[in-house]
């Protein structure tokens, strides 16, 4: 039940992903890139500590970009689940930013997608959803403190992606 | 020398956020630009994410849609947030309406944030044919530009190429003694892959005396492999694991520096280390 739900959630998002405007289109809200609930394609057990106007940017911490165990563990996972997707064109960035709970939990998921002149642009569906797919699955993110407590907050994961296959994971 | 670490350091987590000087404006009777310096001055004590900050640039921009500052300054969030896209275009009309001045910041976060080797040679490249001075740092304080132009070089497999412009760097920074905290350990790393073992021992030793890294002990252990030193190379990486645990190593606020390494990379070294040792 739950598998099926995560599946028509990644559809969800990878169609959300295409509509979603970026910064001066849209009205702004508390922060530059603030990710509000959307229960059509967010997970609703996913819950945010103390309210959204707590969340702060993962950077916000002096830690530097954070993971948990170290961040070649994420290059790992990526490079044995991703199967690279061959096709013209597919080259670009691809960003899934997300929110981080007091818990280590993510939830939130949005894509963004550009061309290597950062020009807005739709990667085939199989690289989105399989990236989205194994993004989601990471169980647990660092749990991140101010004053000895857990804060929320945002993290990104931007793939470099050349002829289908990622080249780089960032930040 | 130690002043300057600390220096590059402090820069690397606060930044270089120069204010404009508005009454410049006035001065020259930009009177647009004046209007729109100040109304831009009024971010002060606003978040650089918050809709407060990007509103005040917004009516900036609309005062003087000319005014670099302006884009600049709203893209950072943008930047910082990962939204590649939005910041684009934002610097991209900074870097139109003040090239001097943009066009090393733009290069800098092409390569700092999204790891756009071919973008950032370009706008450095591009800066150097515009000006007659030196091109400077990047905007974290963290390197000189020629070395992170350097760097993208040997990203794109130009690894002689990258050797002979962070060489010519160096040497530049080692006579007004404004050695980059990173310099050498990345000359190393470059002299390391072409296989030029003695000259990366040579500067890593360099690096040792200015501003020791987990990093530079973990590559200098494999120079020392390659030389057969065994005893000298477990030694470099007892130190490179006693430097990590400290937290002495290649950091970056929001992204990870190239060259860096990760605690198991030295754990795998030393097993495999051990491994053939006994094997012999």
């Amino acid at each position: 039940m739950r598998r099926s739900f995560s599946i028509i959630i990644l559809l969800c998002l990878i169609i959300w992903s295409c509509k979603e405007g970026t910064g001066r289109e849209e009205e702004y809200l508390r922060w530059v890139g603030d990710i509000e609930q959307n229960d059509e394609i967010d997970e609703p057990d996913f819950k945010i500590c103390n309210g959204d106007e707590k969340i702060l940017q993962y950077f916000n911490f002096g830690e530097g970009p954070v993971y948990s165990g170290e961040k070649s563990k994420i290059i790992d996972l990526f490079e044995s689940k991703y199967q690279p997707v061959t096709g013209k064109n597919e080259n670009g960035l691809i960003r899934i930013r997300f929110v981080v709970n007091c818990e280590g939990e993510a939830g939130r998921y949005r894509v963004l997608q550009s061309d290597e002149n950062y020009l807005k642009k739709e990667f085939d569906k199989k690289i989105v959803s399989q990236l989205l797919k194994i993004t989601s699955e990471i169980e647990k993110w660092k749990v991140l403190k101010r004053d000895e407590f857990p804060i929320n907050y945002y993290m990104y994961l931007i793939f470099k992606i050349k002829d289908g296959k990622i080249i780089e994971i960032l930040p | 020398m130690k002043k300057f670490i600390l220096l590059f350091l402090l820069l690397s987590f606060f930044g270089i956020n120069a204010q404009p000087n508005c009454e410049a404006f006035k001065m020259r009777g930009e009177m647009l630009k004046y209007e729109s310096c100040k109304k831009a001055m009024e971010t002060k004590g606003h978040y650089q994410f918050s809709k407060e900050y990007q509103v005040k640039l917004d009516e900036a921009i609309e005062i003087d849609p000319t005014y670099d500052y302006p884009y600049w300054a709203k893209s950072i969030a943008y930047l910082k947030s990962g939204d590649f896209i939005t910041w684009k275009k934002l610097i991209d009309k900074a870097v139109k309406y003040n090239p001097e001045d943009r066009l090393g910041y733009r290069g800098w976060c092409r390569y700092q944030f999204f790891r756009d080797y071919k973008g950032a040679i370009e706008d450095i490249e591009e800066l150097d044919r515009l000006v007659d001075y030196d091109i400077g740092q990047s905007q974290n304080g963290m390197y000189h530009l020629n070395i992170a132009k350097g760097l993208c070089y040997k990203a794109i497999g130009e690894r002689d190429k990258a050797i002979d412009i962070i060489e010519k760097q160096i040497k530049l920074n080692e006579e007004e003694d404004f050695i980059g905290a990173y310099d050498y350990v990345h000359l190393g790393v470059l002299y390391l892959e072409t296989g030029e073992i003695e000259k990366a021992i040579e500067v890593f030793e360099k690096q040792s005396g200015y501003n020791d890294l987990a990093e530079n002990q973990y590559y200098l252990a494999l120079s020392q492999q390659k030389l057969g030193k065994t005893a000298e190379s477990r030694i470099s990486l007892e130190n490179a694991r006693k430097l990590y645990l400290k937290g002495r190593k290649m950091f970056d606020p929001y992204n990870h520096p190239m060259d860096k390494i990760y605690l198991e990379d030295i754990d795998r070294e030393i097993e495999q280390l051990t491994l053939r040792v006994d094997k012999n």
